[in-house]
């Protein structure tokens, strides 16, 4: 009986390799967009009840700790212009990470 | 040669509708998370679920040759006897899904239908007609290492999206956006879902046709008709599946944060599509288990519940020999009885069918019948409410605590200056 060993460490790699990529550089674009002073705000579609709900009380709690912090360092825009364009570069990489691996599976059979 | 056509039809017929059960099973796999973030309307994801499974049955055919093309020696098989076997296995496996879903057992819908094809192979032809070495490394290895593979990915990805979103300066943090990415992530494990799951039915499928000599086997690829067969079940199952998943409402799901979700469901698809690409047929349920007990693992303050993820983990070891047994319990009663051993097995698959359907009927429908073992295993991961802070948020808190203390320390001074100056006058006036 032969194993082919080497096919599982493949799998490995690239999964590891194909994930983390993709992770890494949405969650890196995510805090670039922050950075550029655009924090995503996407509320749930439907509310299930695994999500907490915060309150109205703490929302705006939160919201002022962040125009304060905002207020702390500032940034000029051409800082926020460079952030906004980073995170999108981001955001592309993901995009062709992910295409790229689908062509990679259609074209290799 | 006319019964021989009509097993044949038959046993299309049942593997097409263990096709459609597959994807009734596991529509929760891709979808489950999403719906507990929000980041989809149930209604939403079930049918961007359906419609992508019909897209990955067409994207790659390595995992249906791995089955029509490896596992078994069509060569030592006469060509009369092997439809019935192939029948024989299709009962054990569904009998033993059937069985697994009404105990509320953890299982899987593909190790259910190898279990079943090998023990049935086993019992009526003999244990050489399986190529054990190609069952050892495409079906056992992978089903021990891909969900564990799968949990490791998880737990790094979730870690590295909590890493690089965390901010010290309370402004927000960005992670509502992982729930926007959450609609691409699960469409990819929808997608990865057809590439692995409809292959298995197509790969059966062929391999009948193959032993019956209606393909030559130098080309185990299957043919076209069959490959739009089973990716139309699996896409019907999976729309049906979802209406269960619809009618929970979301109620009693377990709670997942858009950042875990997201990385859970990353590498989930990216586990499968690397699988895939290399004819690894792997249980899907198994993957998308580990990647959320592995991301759970990645939040702060999070503990395992040994109980649960044991009761999974049994579920996970068990599937295999028990769907073969059952399958060798079908292939026995045909190989006693040529003619009236198939009849029994049909009427066998009949009545399990209807059981099956009235059962469903009868149930309540609520997360924990609807979801699967996916959402279930949700649960073997507890995360404090508050996690434990990180190394760099202690050394703020100090500082902060030092600065206070300094503060409050000269606050105390000055109090007790004012206070000496204050009393002076008081000590030395009346004189």
């Amino acid at each position: 009986m032969i194993i082919n060993w080497l096919a599982f460490v493949q799998v490995f790699l690239a999964a590891f390799i194909s994930a983390i990529v993709v992770v890494s550089f949405y969650a890196l674009g995510l805090r670039l967009l922050v950075r550029a002073g655009r924090a995503p705000v996407v509320a749930p579609a439907e509310f299930t009840d695994a999500i907490t709900v915060i309150s109205e009380k703490e929302a705006r709690r939160a919201e002022k700790a962040a125009a304060k912090a905002a207020k702390r360092s500032p940034l000029t825009d051409g800082q926020k212009r460079f952030a906004l364009v980073g995170a999108y570069a981001c955001f592309a990489v993901c995009a062709a990470a992910v295409l790229g691996g689908l062509l990679l599976i259609v074209f290799n059979h | 040669m006319e019964t021989a056509t009509l097993i044949i039809v038959l046993v299309i017929a049942l593997a097409l509708f263990f096709d459609f059960t597959n994807g009734f099973h596991d529509t929760a796999n891709a979808m489950a998370t999403p719906i507990a973030t929000g980041a989809l309307k149930p209604k939403t994801a079930v049918l961007l679920a359906a419609v992508l499974n019909l897209v990955g049955a067409f994207l790659s055919t390595e995992v249906a040759q791995t089955i029509s093309g490896g596992i078994i020696n069509e060569e030592q098989i006469s060509h009369d006897i092997f439809p019935e076997i192939i029948l024989a296995g299709l009962i054990g496996a569904i009998t033993w899904n059937m069985l697994t879903w009404l105990l509320g057992l953890p299982s899987s819908s593909s190790h259910a239908l190898f279990g079943g094809l090998i023990g049935a192979t086993i019992v009526g032809v003999g244990f050489t007609a399986v190529n054990f070495g190609v069952v050892m490394s495409k079906v056992i290895l992978p089903a021990f290492i891909a969900p564990v593979t799968a949990g490791v990915i998880a737990f790094t990805a979730t870690k590295l999206a909590y890493v690089l979103t965390r901010r010290y300066d309370s402004k927000p943090d960005g992670r509502d956006g992982f729930r926007f990415g959450q609609i691409f992530t699960s469409s990819l494990v929808a997608l990865a879902h057809g590439t692995n799951d409809a292959q298995k039915t197509m790969g059966i499928i062929t391999l009948l046709l193959i032993t019956s000599g209606l393909q030559s086997a130098s080309n185990p690829e299957p043919q076209t008709w069959v490959v739009f067969a089973c990716a139309i079940t699996i896409a019907l199952g999976t729309y049906m599946g979802g209406w269960r998943i619809i009618r929970t409402l979301g109620k009693g799901l377990t709670e997942v944060k858009p950042a875990q979700g997201f990385s859970a469901e990353a590498s989930t698809a990216s586990t499968i599509l690397a699988s895939s690409a290399l004819g690894f047929a792997l249980s899907t349920t198994q993957v998308a288990s580990g990647s959320v007990i592995g991301s759970g693992l990645g939040r702060r303050g999070s503990q395992v519940r040994w109980r649960t993820a044991g009761r999974i983990m049994v579920g996970w070891i068990l599937t295999l020999p028990a769907a073969g047994a059952v399958g060798a319990a079908a292939a026995l009663i045909v190989v006693w009885l040529p003619v009236w051993g198939v009849i029994i097995d049909a009427v066998l698959a009949v009545v399990i069918i209807l059981f099956l359907f009235m059962r469903s009927r009868r149930d309540e429908v609520t997360a924990s019948n609807a979801m699967s073992e996916v959402a279930d295993s949700g649960r073997a991961v507890k995360v404090k409410r508050n996690p434990p802070p990180t190394r760099r948020q202690r050394a703020l808190a100090r500082d902060e605590a030092r600065r206070v203390a300094a503060v409050e320390a000269a606050a105390k001074k000055a109090a007790k200056a004012a206070g000496r100056s204050e009393n002076r006058p008081k000590d030395g006036g009346p004189r």
